[in-house]
């Protein structure tokens, strides 16, 4: 089948890996035949695979093929690019005359993926149906190879036979397929994300809480996913959770609850989410008795999370912003965000850029880490306490033994750890 | 023309005016014409006055007689017209726009000014970034302000006034006026706030005010316990001084850069205009702040430049003098017909009663008529429903002030577009009714009526009428009051700009409270007095 795979998404790119993989002719819409961000690239097994499909010539870009040529089309774009998503629907409509399926995997929200309906013809066998992307990272190719269950959101006899066909060297083995209503799909993802939101707000008003109990964090989370009930997901206390597409997807879905049901439980959890990401700010403000003029300060990690290298919503963001008020110099270190960061702020004499993660501590009053990149959880300590005039570590993903830290004489503040 | 030949001229002219009714002034279709005076949008409306346009003529001759034209200079130029102080009244250079100066005493007090106004910025901006951070480094969130008098009615009344103006940036703090001397307005909010994310604004021109001191020391400690930090970072982080004796303030603990000054030549109840008006600045942001004082600037200059039978304060005043020295009318209310100016009312009290409620003359001789009125006031539609009973059938002759915008709620729904017309109408109807009495309806109606149904009128009234209400045309609003009060000083001979008469009583408080801790120390009270502390301290002796 021939297939055109639409933005830049991580479930497009395993899409295209896998669907290339069994013989499809697949048309990666846009001109990089590769992932931009090392946060997909690094998914493991993904880049073997495009990169054979490639080899077969069956990836290909749409430089090298009409994308509008396809009769299948996969759309995986980010939330809030609705508007683009009806534009491909809508020209798609106007160029076939014959049967098309459009698949949706985009969180556009609840009622999208019935909007790009409207703008096909149904009665010429046009049809969208809407795939949640229900992929982790880390095991996204695994999950599409062997899903356990497909949730799909489906509302034609003849678009629901061309989605198995599609899918069937995926479903082979038992995969239970769940039929349901575009609408009631988009809602069920809808609502998985604003509960794992939840978890992430709660676990971080909990870690807080710890703070002042005395107790440390991750020895109650290690004890909370014990039970079954709970479960160890999305239970990590951190300085916030960033990323463009996830915070417009819960503010999207905020926004909705507040609207038409007066709940303030979303907007709650965004706007402590806000507060958390200033949460190391605060320690060091405290820690230097409210005084940060004239500090030199370290901060590791300024993209939102690791792998990737853009700094959108990024608690960075906000510490530096009010490092930068209270007068404190910065050096800044990040593996791959620091140009995306550097184009936010420009240069300006409070900030020092850094290739290097030990140029950025020398001689600072305090270490800050913003974003848990593989290649600041085991520093060289030694090196560390040397360079750094004053050895204080704001860890803001609490990736650090405190115990350790405190033994080789750092000032250690955590998230929720300040038992230790 | 001396002013007693003017002062003649005009008793002449109210004894043939008293016995005309203000519903057969009203019959000349050109009234309206002659006695509305407009001013780059803002319109006075005295075709409800109980004069002629030639009254107008002779109140501007006994303007002149007392040499108004001359004590505008004056007042403007920065002369030493608080007399009794010895010092100028420059409210007016507060607002006047960067590039001029104006020296007094050979500093440029113009260029002072401006440095208070971009410290303010600095100031307002930290503010609206979320960037003042409060102990434990939260963005502050709540800015309270402490202050009385006029620290505390000329923001409290702008921040009301203009609250449709708020910039989105200003929208993430939530502002509080704390007055009391007794702390019920502290001590109720202190319950509802977060310490970690409040700051407090210490309004006192002399830093010595006790109503003021006594609510920051409550709001301290509050800090204090709150925060377990040392003082000296809560004052840093936590308290603004504003006032015009910055060693006071020092002593206090404001630290000096969080300390906005402003001059011993700004009066307390002419000073929003100044660093007091940083609430306004937070609330409406620095850019609505500087277009009230454009507003205000805008009547100074006119004030200044324009000829007196056609400016606005000037005018204003006169007719107030009319009313009160000639038609003996010793009650004023004010009246706005749009709820954001709820406290109004209270600023021009302020205003105009402590400015010219006084009896002595600046040679000290004794005022040979009345001075100042009683002002009193509430939104006009609620007033309605309550004293304007007494305005249509009592027995007290009172002069109103209508203040109403023309339009509103233009950017919103229907249906408040319809309220504000419903608020206009019953402007004009009032405005009308007290003016022409039940001669409004048609003499068969109106001859039916019982006794208790009629209404005699004759009550006269100014409109203000503003094309909308805005941070600009505020700014005129309030400067045009300023200036009538100034008008109505000179010709009455007094200064407004001391307040003498409130300093003996806050003497005699202090002497007090020695008496509520050390009972029967002193022999020399009044019986009176004598016998309410002894009931006083024997129900604190029960506990």
């Amino acid at each position: 089948m021939k297939i055109c795979v639409w933005g830049d998404e991580l479930a497009g790119w395993v899409a295209t890996a896998h669907l290339a993989g069994y013989g499809n002719e697949v048309i990666k819409a846009g001109s990089a035949l590769v992932p931009a961000e090392s946060a997909i690239r690094i998914e493991p097994g993904l880049m073997e695979r495009i990169e054979q499909g490639i080899a077969a010539g069956r990836i290909r870009s749409s430089e090298e093929e009409d994308p509008f040529s396809a009769e299948i089309h996969w759309l995986a774009i980010g939330p809030g690019e609705l508007e683009a998503a009806s534009e491909i629907v809508a020209h798609l409509s106007a160029v076939h005359q014959g049967a098309l399926l459009v698949v949706n995997q985009s969180n556009l929200g609840t009622g999208a993926s019935d909007e790009l309906q409207a703008r096909l013809e149904q009665s010429r066998n046009q049809h969208v149906v809407y795939l949640p992307d229900m992929l982790q990272g880390g095991q996204a190719m695994r999950q599409f190879a062997q899903p356990e269950v497909l949730l799909v959101g489906c509302e034609s006899e003849s678009a629901g036979t061309m989605l198995t066909a599609l899918m069937r060297p995926f479903t082979r083995e038992g995969t239970e397929v769940r039929l349901m209503s575009r609408r009631e799909a988009e809602f069920t993802k809808f609502a998985i994300t604003g509960m794992l939101a939840l978890r992430l707000g709660y676990i971080n008003e909990l870690a807080m809480l710890a703070d002042h109990v005395g107790v440390d964090i991750e020895t109650v989370r290690d004890g909370m996913s014990t039970d079954q009930r709970v479960g160890p997901h999305y239970l990590s206390p951190g300085c916030g959770f960033g990323g463009h597409h996830f915070t417009q997807y819960i503010e999207g879905l905020a926004g909705l609850l507040s609207k038409t049901r007066g709940s303030t439980l979303l907007e709650t959890v965004l706007k402590q989410n806000e507060q958390h990401k200033e949460l190391p700010f605060r320690k060091l403000w405290q820690h230097y008795r409210c005084n940060l003029q004239g500090r030199r300060i370290a901060i590791w990690g300024l993209a939102f999370k690791p792998g990737v290298a853009t700094v959108e919503s990024a608690p960075s963001l906000r510490v530096v912003d009010a490092l930068l008020a209270q007068g404190a110099i910065i050096q800044l270190h990040d593996p791959e965000a620091l140009e995306d960061f550097r184009f936010h702020y420009g240069e300006q004499q409070q900030l020092v850029y850094c290739d290097k993660p030990y140029d950025a501590v020398d001689g600072v009053d305090a270490l800050l880490l913003l974003t848990a990149w593989p290649e600041y959880w085991s520093p060289n300590y030694t090196e560390l306490r040397r360079l750094m005039r004053d050895p204080v570590i704001v860890d803001g993903r609490n990736v650090y033994d405190p115990h350790l830290l405190h033994d080789l004489g750092f000032t250690y503040y955590g998230v929720g750890r300040a038992g230790h | 023309m001396t002013p007693d030949s003017c002062w003649s001229d005009l008793r002449d002219a109210a004894q043939v005016l008293k016995s005309r009714h203000l519903s057969e002034l009203l019959g000349d279709a050109d009234r309206f014409d002659a006695l509305a005076f407009e001013y780059d949008g803002l319109l006075l409306d005295l075709s409800r006055q109980r004069l002629l346009p030639e009254t107008l003529d002779q109140l501007v001759e006994l303007a002149e007689a007392c040499r108004l034209p001359a004590k505008i200079d004056a007042l403007i130029g920065g002369e030493p017209v608080n007399c009794t102080e010895g010092r100028a009244a420059l409210h007016t250079a507060l607002r006047t726009p960067a590039g001029k100066s104006l020296s007094l005493n050979g500093e440029d007090v113009i260029a002072g000014v401006q440095g208070t106004l971009a410290k303010m910025e600095a100031l307002v901006d930290t503010l609206h970034s979320g960037q003042w951070r409060g102990y434990s480094g939260e963005a502050i969130d709540t800015v309270v302000n402490i202050g009385v008098g006029g620290s505390d009615l000329g923001p409290l009344m702008t921040c009301r006034a203009l609250s449709d103006f708020k910039p989105a940036a200003a929208r993430g703090i939530e502002l509080h006026f704390v007055s009391s001397m007794d702390g019920s307005q502290l001590s109720g909010l202190l319950s509802s706030l977060n310490p970690a994310t409040t700051l407090f604004v210490l309004s006192s021109k002399s830093f010595t005010t006790i109503d003021t001191l006594a609510n920051a020391a409550t709001a301290r400690q509050w800090l204090l316990d709150a925060g377990g930090v040392d003082s000296e970072v809560i004052l840093r982080h936590h308290f603004i001084g504003i006032t015009a004796q910055p060693e006071k303030a020092g002593d206090w603990g404001i630290p000096s850069q969080n300390q906005l000054l402003f001059w011993d030549w700004t009066g307390g109840r002419y000073s929003m205009w100044s660093a007091i008006g940083l609430p306004i600045a937070i609330a409406i942001g620095m850019e609505g702040f500087r277009r009230l004082l454009a507003g205000a600037h805008s009547i100074d200059t006119h004030f200044h430049q324009a000829p007196l039978r056609e400016n606005l304060p000037v005018l204003l005043a006169l007719v107030g003098i009319w009313n009160i020295n000639l038609l003996d009318i010793h009650a004023h209310a004010i009246l706005p017909y749009d709820g954001r100016l709820a406290h109004l009312p209270a600023y021009l009290e302020q205003l105009e009663m402590e400015s010219n409620g006084k009896r002595v003359r600046t040679d000290g001789s004794d005022t040979e008529g009345h001075t100042c009125p009683v002002l009193w006031g509430e939104i006009g539609p609620n007033a309605q429903h309550a004293f304007y009973q007494l305005l249509h059938q009592g027995t007290e002759s009172v002069m109103c002030d209508f203040i109403v915008p023309a339009k509103r709620y233009t950017d919103r729904g229907l249906e408040l577009q319809q309220q504000h017309r419903l608020a206009l109408a019953n402007c004009l109807a009032q405005a009308r009714v007290l003016a022409l009495g039940d001669r409004a309806l048609d003499d068969d109606t109106a001859a039916d009526a019982p006794p208790w149904k009629r209404y005699r009128g004759n009550q006269p009234s100014t409109v203000i009428l503003l094309d909308e209400l805005t941070p600009y045309s505020l700014g005129q609003l309030i400067a045009t009051y300023e200036h009538k009060v100034y008008v109505q000083a000179v010709i009455w001979g007094i200064n407004p700009f001391d307040q003498w008469g409130v300093e003996l009583g806050k003497k005699m408080a202090t002497a007090m409270l020695d008496e509520l801790d050390n009972p029967g120390q002193a022999n020399t009270l009044d019986s009176a007095t004598r016998g309410l502390l002894n009931r006083i301290n024997s129900l604190r002796g029960q506990g």
